[in-house]
């Protein structure tokens, strides 16, 4: 009875994590083509939700390990998963209210290693893999797609030099509609991958299905279900920041940074070098405004982006471990409480969201994510949002 | 464990390369139609410019569905 309590509720927050893994990367494929307007918002979310499920759903190879290299798997129990999803969807949700696009992997990664680092103690990380799977990428997946986006965009624009705009531009919106697809497809591929992943390695701890065995058709299509519709919800909010916060995005720019963040994406995931998705969309945006004469890239949203990225591990860390506190004392007791936790820390930030709500109706009306009305997303200092993670944990 | 430098050359050049070969095609594809539609304008068929111009947007097209063969395990 205590197992399968523990199994549905790791269950349950594991597809409410692959939800908010849906909303956060929603932009990495759609910003661009709708702050240009070669999608309008509804109709490129309900593309990128669909090719989002199907992706998920195509997806032979399920990812047998969940802990990337950085810990040793054996480790890790029902609870410390559910302390590590929780850490990982609290994480997301803070830099979704900010509007800061940050690596759900990351995330995910995060809160699993601060668990098991509660679990089992420090030594149980590999320190050499956080630099080399987080750090190094982190930079590089910004600097390859910028260097490609910006190229492509110096020399898309000398090419159609004495075109007139609005001609050129409707052949490059289909381009742009073409490669966020693909990035959306490979987007479903990989990351639907994980929760599947998740939810199999707790089934088979709990002795529900055979060891070694895939995952179960109702987990596929529960995980690509979830993935799907929080792709559709939008996550607006970074959508902003991606399609306006960084630079002005023109038609010609977004078809460019559109086919640099694709050949990244599928370059890296196929020569066995792993960047994060999010980080190739967001440099890919940024190459594409260094390469357009007279584009005015924000670094200063740039800078905060940056640090989002380098936080995101210990942060989601630091809430996982947490949990994992919570979560280890007493079998079912502790289960309930963290739940309990997670659902206030959800309502709590979703009651902040409302404050400033953006939608599809009016994502690309503003370059500026606000969280208070009278206190710009940028103005709130690094230590605070921590903070008001943990008196939510 | 060590950094895969090999791997991660190979990966800055390849998306370089691709990124930059797409964007021109369908740069170059779309200029070329246009053109096509100037000379129409002038009074000339246009055609050599509008089949060379759809031949730069097929070949971008090309690699459009190269991207999806690389992501739909199922085909390869």
């Amino acid at each position: 009875m205590t197992v399968l309590f523990v199994v549905i509720a790791v269950i349950v927050v594991a597809l409410i994590f692959d939800f908010t893994n849906g909303f956060h990367d929603s932009a990495n494929a759609m910003a661009g083509p709708i702050a240009t307007g070669a999608l309008k918002p509804r109709t490129a979310v309900i593309l990128a939700a669909v090719l989002n499920l199907v992706g998920a759903c195509l997806s032979t190879e399920v990812a047998k390990t969940i802990s990337g290299g950085f810990f040793d798997e054996q480790l890790i129990t029902a609870p410390l998963i559910l302390a590590g999803l929780t850490g990982a969807i609290i994480w997301n949700l803070v830099t979704w209210l900010l509007g800061l696009p940050s690596s759900s992997s990351h995330a995910l990664f995060g809160g699993l290693i601060g668990a098991v680092v509660v679990g089992a103690g420090l030594n149980s990380v590999h320190g050499w893999v956080i630099v080399s799977k987080v750090l190094l990428p982190a930079i590089m997946a910004p600097l390859v797609a910028g260097i490609a986006a910006a190229l492509a965009t110096r020399l898309a624009y000398w090419i159609i030099r004495d075109v007139r705009r609005k001609h050129a531009d409707n052949g490059f919106k289909y381009g742009q509609a073409f490669t966020a697809s693909l990035v959306a497809l490979a987007h479903g591929t990989s990351d639907g991958q994980k929760t599947m992943g998740v939810i199999t390695l707790v089934l088979i701890a709990a002795g529900m299905q055979p060891a070694d065995s895939g995952p179960q058709w109702w987990v596929i299509i529960a995980a690509g279900l979830a993935i799907g519709l929080g792709t559709y919800s939008g996550g607006w909010r970074i959508m902003r920041t991606m399609g306006k916060g960084i630079v002005e995005i023109e038609t010609p720019q977004g078809a460019a940074a559109g086919a640099a963040a694709t050949a990244t994406i599928l370059a890296s995931s196929h020569l066995g070098f792993g960047l994060s998705t999010t980080h190739v969309s967001t440099g890919s945006i940024l190459g594409s405004g260094v390469g357009r004469r007279g584009a005015e890239v924000r670094w200063s949203v740039a800078r905060k982006m940056l640090t989002a990225w380098l936080l995101t591990l210990p942060g989601a860390g630091i809430v996982g471990g947490l949990a994992a506190l919570l979560a280890e004392r007493g079998e079912v007791a502790g289960v309930i409480a963290l739940l309990v936790v997670l659902a206030a820390a959800c309502g709590v930030i979703y009651h902040f969201s409302r404050h400033s709500k953006i939608d599809h109706t009016n994502v690309t009306a503003s370059h500026e994510v606000k969280v208070l009305t009278s206190a710009s997303a940028a103005r709130l200092p690094g230590p605070r949002k921590i903070k008001k993670t943990k008196s939510a944990a | 464990m060590k950094i895969d430098w090999n791997a991660l050359l190979m990966v800055t050049g390849v998306s370089i390369v691709s990124t930059v070969v797409f964007v021109v095609l369908l740069a170059i594809g779309i200029r070329m139609v246009m053109v096509s539609r100037v000379q129409v304008k002038q009074g000339g068929t246009g055609s050599a410019a509008l089949g060379g111009g759809y031949l730069a947007i097929g070949l971008a097209a090309l690699l459009v569905l190269f991207g999806i063969y690389l992501i739909v395990p199922q085909f390869h």
